[in-house]
């Protein structure tokens, strides 16, 4: 059905576009390395690819004049929240431009803002690109080529809002939100079994050290307990 | 539509200078052998690094700046309140204690510079965030946000929470210590950044704005461009960057030639400075020997106390204060009392006003009346001037100044002609020539 596949397509530019957004928190500061710029990278790219192929299905939808009123109107829906959407990563992308130009890593003229950031971000990049793991080894100039890309790109998804609002004209005002104010609070309570299949997966994924503390405790306190036991019975 | 709305009205870019100073200092901070000495910050169990406290950073703009401690105060506090620096204990007081209260950096995505101006949409998804991070305690001021976004961008709002989610969940990647980290630095900022509480005055300063903005005059294009064109054609051949100066170019022959003879206060003044006289009334009043040469002329019409009045006006605007009242009154007993020596002919709807207000002297007291008579002299004896025969005779008699004449030795040559102007094109060198040496240098 062309609207999951709509919802699909939108639901991965987002979770791409938080993850950029969450990437490019950290340009410049401490944790800012080339490994960074190169997962900035590929995380743009792989939202452009989700924002290319979900333009043209939203605009062959929305340009077939043969839809009932009640689908439009939800096409129209994901069509405003999709062109939210990649304006939000448009303005990103701009400013990962202007703080990469600022802050060069290759012949470092400033040094960078020790903002107490100092952990590896490839966990975040490697949920962009909905993988398990990434492991990224860029070289000692790759920022100096990815600034020029970088610009070519900020460009071409500027051309593509453009061509986006030339070829369909969804007026705002017509859209609706579905969810009321206050409505994440609503569904954080109600999803709570799957707030708490999240926090085992979290629970999973730093399960090591976890279960090497609580062993640790768990013979200290062991030992604590043996030693009273020997006093007592010394005594 | 767009993420950002239009910079608020009120709030020019001209912000920017001093944002980009306080940058530089912050990145100069960062120096590892002279910036700021950094501590770490021990929470139960994450250590956080690069947390430095006031009295270091007081210290430190004291040394580098050398100012006083009082003053390297003031200055860190600048720097807390636009969120460079955010204190770690209590984030809601922005200002800066010389103790040992932790402080930390802000990351260069949330300075004030790089995210400007703060977006609606960027402010609704922090405040859904919150919202489900702390079950729905959210600040008074933020809690009337959240209702006004919800109403003003309704149309974004699934757009709002789904990102709101998603970024919550990116976040969940990251260690403990950056997590929080993160969380601080993107509070401050929007701590920073409040939108400013609207009251009565503030939107009877925007309806002023707005209606000042809808009064503007506003000119075609057309009709400014053939202005413009026009300007340029008169004036082309008096620019000397366009059209080359005569007698040479200072800066190129060493010779001061040209400048002597163009100085302020010259018995012969050159044929282009006559010239221009004739271009508008400001420019003969700007010039001192073409206000003289009016003055003359003005005398012999018996209107000279005209000019007097206006120059006796500039002198009391551009004056000091301490001479205001006296001036005040010399102009009052020579032009404008009902049997002064030179009284100059203002209308009386002007002349009643002028009296009324001569009772409060200041420095702008004669503005109207000074404007009523530098339109008259406009109107009326400037044409006429121009059609006079002194300024014909003084046109007549104004030389164009010679170039200067090649010296018969050649270790003597001056530049033959005025300089050339860079706006002409460089003319084309044969191919064979310029090959010919190109070829030896690039052989050798």
């Amino acid at each position: 059905m062309a609207r999951e596949e709509c919802k699909a397509l939108l639901d991965g530019l987002n979770k791409t576009t938080a993850c950029y957004h969450h990437l490019v928190l950290t340009v410049g500061g401490s944790a800012d390395s080339q490994n960074l710029r190169q997962e900035l990278q590929k995380t743009r790219q792989k939202a452009q690819e989700l924002a290319v192929s979900a333009c043209a299905r939203l605009t062959a939808v929305l340009r077939d004049r043969s839809l009932a009123a009640d689908e439009r109107a939800e096409f129209e829906r994901l069509w405003v929240a999709f062109s939210g959407c990649l304006d939000l990563l448009e303005a990103d992308m701009r400013r990962a431009l202007e703080l990469g130009a600022a802050f060069p890593l290759h012949a470092p003229r400033r040094p960078l803002v020790r903002t107490g950031v100092a952990g590896a971000s490839s966990g975040v990049a490697a949920r962009a690109l909905s993988t398990r793991s990434l492991r990224l080894e860029a070289e000692g100039d790759f920022d100096v080529a990815d600034l020029r890309e970088l610009e070519r790109e900020v460009l071409q998804v500027g051309e593509m809002i453009d061509n986006m609002e030339m070829k369909v004209n969804v007026p705002r005002w017509t859209v609706q939100a579905r969810q009321a104010a206050g409505a994440e609070l609503l569904s954080t309570v109600s999803a709570g079994p799957s707030s708490v299949v999240s926090l085992q997966e979290r629970g999973g994924g730093c399960d090591p050290r976890k279960a090497l503390a609580a062993i640790l405790f768990g013979a200290v306190l062991l030992a604590a307990v043996a030693l009273a036991v020997c006093v007592a019975k010394l005594s | 539509m767009a993420a950002g709305p239009a910079p608020p009205p009120g709030r020019p870019r001209a912000q920017m200078p001093h944002l980009r100073k306080m940058e530089r200092v912050v990145v100069s901070m960062q120096d590892p052998d002279q910036g700021v000495k950094m501590r770490s910050q021990r929470l139960l169990v994450t250590v956080i690094p690069h947390a430095v406290t006031g009295s270091d950073v007081v210290q430190w703009l004291a040394q580098k700046f050398c100012v006083s401690e009082e003053e390297a105060l003031h200055l860190g506090t600048v720097l807390v309140q636009h969120g460079y620096i955010y204190p770690l204990r209590d984030p809601r007081s922005l200002m800066l204690r010389p103790d040992e209260t932790p402080y930390r950096f802000q990351t260069p995505y949330f300075w004030t510079s790089t995210l400007w101006p703060a977006a609606e949409l960027d402010y609704a998804i922090y405040l859904a965030k919150k919202n489900i991070r702390k079950r729905g305690t959210l600040v008074d001021y933020e809690k009337d946000c959240y209702d006004q976004l919800h109403k003003k961008i309704n149309h974004a709002w699934d757009l709002v929470l789904m990102q709101a989610r998603e970024q919550l969940r990116a976040a969940k990647q990251r260690r403990k210590g950056d997590r929080l980290v993160i969380a601080c630095q993107e509070q401050t900022y929007w701590l920073v950044n409040r939108p400013p509480t609207k009251s009565a005055d503030f939107y009877k300063r925007e309806i002023e704005y707005f209606r000042k903005a809808l009064g503007r005059t506003r000119v075609k294009s057309s009709v400014c461009l053939e202005a413009y064109l026009s300007f340029c054609g008169q004036r082309g051949p008096h620019d000397p960057l366009v059209s080359g100066c005569l007698p040479s170019n200072p800066w190129i022959s060493d010779n001061d030639a040209y400048w002597v003879m163009n100085a302020p206060t010259v018995a012969a003044p050159t044929k282009l400075r006559v010239e221009r006289w004739g271009f508008s009334f400001r420019e003969l009043l700007e010039d001192p020997m073409g206000r003289a040469h009016f003055m003359d002329f003005l005398g012999k019409e018996f209107s000279g106390e005209n000019l007097s009045f206006w120059e006796a006006c500039e002198e009391l605007r551009y004056g000091t204060q301490a001479q205001v009242p006296t001036l005040v009154d010399a102009v009052y007993e020579q032009f404008l009392a009902p049997g002064a020596a030179r009284w100059v002919n203002i209308d009386s709807r002007t002349m009643e006003q002028t009296l009324e207000r001569l009772r409060q002297p200041h420095r702008y007291v004669l503005d109207d009346a000074q404007l009523h008579i530098y339109m008259l002299m406009k109107k009326d004896s400037y044409p006429r001037f121009l059609k006079s025969d002194m300024y014909k005779g003084l046109l007549a008699e104004a030389g164009i100044p010679l170039e200067t004449k090649r010296r018969v030795f050649p270790f003597t040559w001056r530049p033959r002609h005025s300089s050339p102007s860079p706006a002409l094109l460089p003319t084309p060198v044969e191919p064979t020539a310029a090959c010919g040496p190109g070829g030896g240098d690039g052989v050798a």
